[in-house]
């Protein structure tokens, strides 16, 4: 998991199914520093609302993702699944 | 899932049988200096595996690992990249520091 | 999956038992030319596959990697991360095509 600033949005009309109605978060994972960019820029299925500007904890686990789109056949891999009202994290602090 | 644009395609003279009617896709995977507008340094391509018609053009969310063979399931395929999504938009700001430089 | 083309053979007499009767090859992955994008370039990387279709040396192949290797009925048991699903045909970017297999 990682913690990353969300900086966008993105929107498809064609699209596996399993992903209808779902938001997609344009997600940049940050390092220790709360600078540094870990990867390249991540899409991620996003149910709790979530903001542009926004810390957000996004994680990996197929398994969840499949759980919270009801689908076992979805591709979706990445999802937020927390956003930290409070954090002791540097550069949120 | 990483965002990317379908460059090409890739077709095949022998494949495994559960790849039997593919479409292959050949992307360019997109790092946030590639969004910032800085083209100089770009990621290794990717062979993509489309259910969805993508063209040349198309901008894709494309899922990665394991989880790219789940449409298949309960069948086998081995897959490790699948177009998501063929974006209609995608919008964003880019921190100050990653914009390309001028002059 | 990305794009490899097979560089070399591998025999062992010594392997863990599941790999019995599998044969591997040695390949390198290939990527397009950052210089000319008309041409696929080697990336300078080395790693060994698993062949499922009877890939020879010289030919361009398909891989695909991670756990995903694992997800055809002949590799589900083996301890590997990489295999060649497929026999690349031709490989076409834009208008061009990059790479034709010969006939």
């Amino acid at each position: 998991m990682y913690l990353g600033r969300i900086m966008g949005n993105a929107t498809a009309t064609i699209k596996h199914p399993s992903m209808k109605g779902t938001r997609l978060l344009l997600v940049m994972a940050l390092q220790a520093d709360g600078k540094t960019i870990e990867g390249d820029p991540i899409l991620v299925i996003d149910q709790l609302g979530a903001r542009k500007g926004e810390l957000v904890v996004i994680t990996s686990d197929g398994i969840g993702a499949r759980e919270m789109l009801n689908d076992k056949q979805s591709p979706v891999r990445w999802s937020a699944i927390a956003l930290p009202d409070q954090t002791t994290w540097g550069p949120a602090h | 899932m990483r965002i990317g644009d379908v460059i090409g395609s890739v077709t095949l003279n022998r494949w495994h049988p559960a790849l039997a009617g593919a479409a292959l896709k050949i992307v360019a995977p997109l790092s946030w200096e590639n969004l910032a507008g800085d083209f100089e340094r770009r990621l290794e391509e990717i062979v993509v595996l489309d259910e969805l018609g993508a063209g040349v053009g198309c901008r894709l969310a494309v899922s990665e690992g394991r989880e790219a063979a789940m449409p298949f399931y309960p069948e086998v395929k081995p897959i490790d990249a699948y177009n998501g999504a063929i974006l209609d938009t995608l919008e964003y700001e880019i921190p100050e520091h990653l914009k390309p430089k001028r002059g | 999956m990305f794009i490899a083309q097979v560089t070399g053979s591998l025999v062992a007499t010594q392997k863990v038992g599941a790999m019995k009767g599998f044969k591997m090859l040695v390949v390198e992955p290939y990527r397009l030319d950052p210089q000319n994008r008309n041409q696929l370039a080697p990336s300078g990387r080395s790693l060994v596959a698993v062949d499922t279709i009877g890939a020879g040396e010289g030919e361009f192949v398909l891989i695909t990697q991670g756990s995903s290797a694992r997800l055809t009925p002949e590799t589900k048991n083996l301890p590997i991360d990489t295999v060649i699903v497929g026999i690349i045909d031709s490989v076409n970017v834009g208008n061009a095509t990059v790479y034709q297999k010969d006939q």
